[in-house]
């Protein structure tokens, strides 16, 4: 406990330098401007920092990158009340009474709740990742090859089933992510498999020009398709924090905090499920429930604590576990292996200190967003006024320049235009892409973890259904898909419908 | 069989709707792509090596989890297909394809960006021309093509100011990216 704290304290005492604290601000106003921009996801902005970053020492590099993701997200809310599009996936919830809020003249209040909202529920899901981390790391030193096979599944099918509307549509693009992750070489006798003789594809597809095509050049392509440019609306009040709002939603700012750091560990569900949850939650118990949708501070608040406290709450997973929740977090864990840091169970026996030194960048990254929130709202807002046949080109620029410098190669640019393109159109049929880039980083992982453990159980199944951790994981997953099966579905209604009366006769009884 | 799809009601996304999601039609093409896709993978995963000079293990053959991802592929693109029949039959009034006026404009900016975007991603970097000239010379372009196709392209006359401006914006922009990542960052570029 002692020594935990004395790294957290060293680990804050380390980024008190200058330069670094100026890396952390220069990363969470990228990422804001890129939040700020609908469409530019928080994935993006941290594969393309990913790239500028990489001559960089370790912990700066991923200070940068943690600093934008949280400026991202608290980006997108920006647009999603004044445009009513979410400026990020994660941003969805809070375009209903942000923009009733922005239509009724209190714009700037929304912007204002949005800044202490997401300030403190940032602030609150660090406290979980300084304590959750170290606790999940030991559990999961007892992972074997079965658990992580079913962590690789349930994660792909958890993210197949929440993100987008169609399941069908979200495991198809798992499968095809956990496919295209086999390309290349493979882990245990370094065969080659779908190369077709090109060298270039021995490596396997890179994380970085693939998540840049699908997140960058679909988005290009999604947003210079329409021809018409939306107009925002003004900002006449203002948009300071709201620091009297906080403390009178200082419950909704708890449950939503906890509800985002508790979504936020469930491997392959986004960002996003922590922010509808929360509103969800609180419209269930709020006393003005008729409010919501036209204008309610309570919903607003609930979905900006939720998705800004789902981001500790993703990095918990990454670093125990090795398992991103979200796009993003699978992006800064691809980055953390680039600079040399393999996040997992031994993440806490190798760089023991390395967690504390993330908790101290999340910190710094909300005291960035503070700051953002405080002087820099009106001056970054003018970014959503350059047009987007301007604006577009020069990110395509930036996507290329981004799929290429990892590894210095012009076939990382090809893949990048040919995943881009394909993902445009996949999107446009209502395929969501969050699921095929969790495919990709845990298709190794799957892989890995099947073969070896048909080796260890000599080509029995048996294990991987009774040891205690794969048989919880083996039931959700398995249980995640019959959900898709209308019997299924319609028993399951039975049941918790029976349950529901025969409690109501219990209670009624018990209270007479 | 019935299967359910759920419908999360959702605020306006960035871009234009996913129009095509919603057509059985188009989803029942893509099952059958799904299927070929996935038929494709299992044969290739089928006639890979297994290996079996180095007297491997034969339950850890590289072609295992490939093969499965195939099959997988197959039975949730029958699936689809599947609901995909189901709902087409259930539709009496046939939709026809949008063919208003934006979205053929939609189409072709579409086209056009795609063909904008290989050009300079394939055609005009990594062949010698300078970084910052082969950008210059792509967001010039861009902007001046895109600016053509618009609803009201009499709002956006071609014009000594309107080159003046777009070859300012595409110089000025690849120059800063130039001196960003090469010259600040020592990122190499292509």
């Amino acid at each position: 406990m002692l020594n935990g704290l004395q790294d957290l304290g060293a680990a804050y005492l380390s980024f008190m330098e200058p330069m670094t604290l100026l890396y952390g601000l220069g990363g969470a106003f990228v990422g804001l401007i890129m939040g700020i921009l609908p469409g530019l996801s928080a994935t993006l902005a941290i594969a393309l920092l990913t790239t500028v970053t990489i001559n960089l020492q370790g912990n700066e590099a991923i200070l940068v990158l943690i600093c934008s993701y949280v400026g991202a997200l608290y980006g997108g809310s920006r647009t999603a009340i004044l445009l009513n599009i979410p400026g990020t996936a994660a941003n969805a919830a809070s375009c209903a009474d942000g923009f009733a809020l922005a239509q009724q003249g209190q714009a700037g209040r929304a912007i204002g709740i949005a800044t202490s909202g997401a300030v403190t529920s940032t602030l609150f899901g660090v406290i979980f990742l300084a304590t959750l981390t170290p606790l999940l790391s030991d559990i999961a030193l007892q992972f074997g090859a079965f658990e992580f096979f079913w962590l690789a599944l349930f994660g792909v099918t958890l993210s197949g089933s929440i993100v987008g509307g169609d399941p069908l549509k979200g495991w198809m693009m798992g499968l095809l992510g956990l496919f295209l992750a086999q390309v290349g070489e493979e882990s245990l006798y370094a065969y080659d498999r779908f190369t077709f003789g090109w060298e270039e594809l021995a490596g396997g597809i890179a994380l970085i020009p693939a998540l840049v095509g699908a997140f960058g050049l679909a988005e290009v392509l999604m947003a210079l398709s329409d021809p018409v440019e939306r107009k925002i609306h003004d900002l006449t009040d203002s948009v300071l924090p709201r620091w009297r709002d906080l403390f009178q939603y200082r419950w909704t700012v708890m449950r939503s905090g906890l509800i985002g750091v508790f979504t936020g560990l469930l491997p392959g569900v986004g960002e996003d499920a922590g922010s509808w949850v929360s509103y969800a939650a609180a419209k269930a118990v709020s006393k003005e429930k008729e409010k919501f949708g036209k204008g309610s501070i309570d919903g607003l608040m609930a979905a900006e604590t939720g998705d800004m406290s789902s981001v500790p709450g993703h990095l918990i997973p990454v670093l125990s576990l090795g398992v991103p929740g979200s796009a993003p977090s699978a992006v800064l864990m691809a980055a953390m292996i680039i600079h040399g840091v393999q996040p997992g169970p031994m993440l806490m026996i190798e760089h023991p200190d390395f967690i504390y030194h993330v908790v101290a960048m999340t910190t710094l990254a909300s005291i960035a967003i503070l700051l953002f929130g405080l002087f820099g709202v009106r001056p970054m807002l003018q970014v959503l006024k350059v047009p987007r046949n301007i604006l577009m080109p020069i990110v395509f620029l930036l996507c290329v320049v981004g799929s290429f410098a990892v590894a210095s190669r012009l076939f990382d640019v090809y893949v990048m235009v040919a995943i881009g393109v394909g993902a445009y159109f996949l999107r446009r049929r209502g395929y969501e892409m969050a699921p095929l880039v969790l495919g990709l980083v845990l298709g190794p992982l799957l892989d890995k973890s099947l073969r070896r453990g048909l080796v260890l159980s000599d080509g029995s199944l048996i294990p991987f259904f009774t040891r205690p951790i794969a048989l919880v994981l083996a039931t959700i997953t398995i249980f995640t898909f019959l959900l898709y099966v209308p019997a299924v579905r319609a028993a399951i209604g039975r049941l918790a419908a029976l349950a529901g009366r025969n409690l109501h006769r219990l209670l009624g009884k018990g209270g007479a | 069989m019935d299967l359910p799809q759920p419908d999360l009601a959702k605020p306006r996304d960035a871009g234009p709707p996913p129009d095509e999601a919603s057509s059985p039609r188009a989803d029942l093409h893509d099952a059958l792509g799904w299927m070929v896709l996935g038929l494709a993978i299992v044969i290739a995963s089928w006639k890979m090596s297994r290996l079996e000079d180095q007297h491997i293990n034969p339950l850890t053959i590289p072609g295992l989890v490939p093969g499965l991802l195939g099959a997988g592929m197959i039975i949730i693109g029958a699936i689809l297909g599947l609901r995909s029949w189901e709902r087409h039959r259930r539709e009496s009034a046939h939709t026809a394809p949008t063919t208003d006026d934006t979205a053929r404009l939609r189409r072709k900016r579409v086209l056009l960006t795609i063909i904008l975007c290989c050009g300079y991603s394939i055609v005009l970097i990594g062949h010698g021309l300078p970084f910052w000239l082969a950008s210059s010379i792509y967001v010039t372009g861009s902007i001046l093509a895109l600016d053509r196709l618009h609803l009201a392209p009499d709002l956006h006359p071609f014009s000594l100011r309107s080159l003046s401006h777009a070859l300012l914006v595409g110089v000025g922009s690849s120059i800063v990216v130039w001196l960003v990542f090469e010259r600040l960052f020592l990122v190499r570029l292509p």
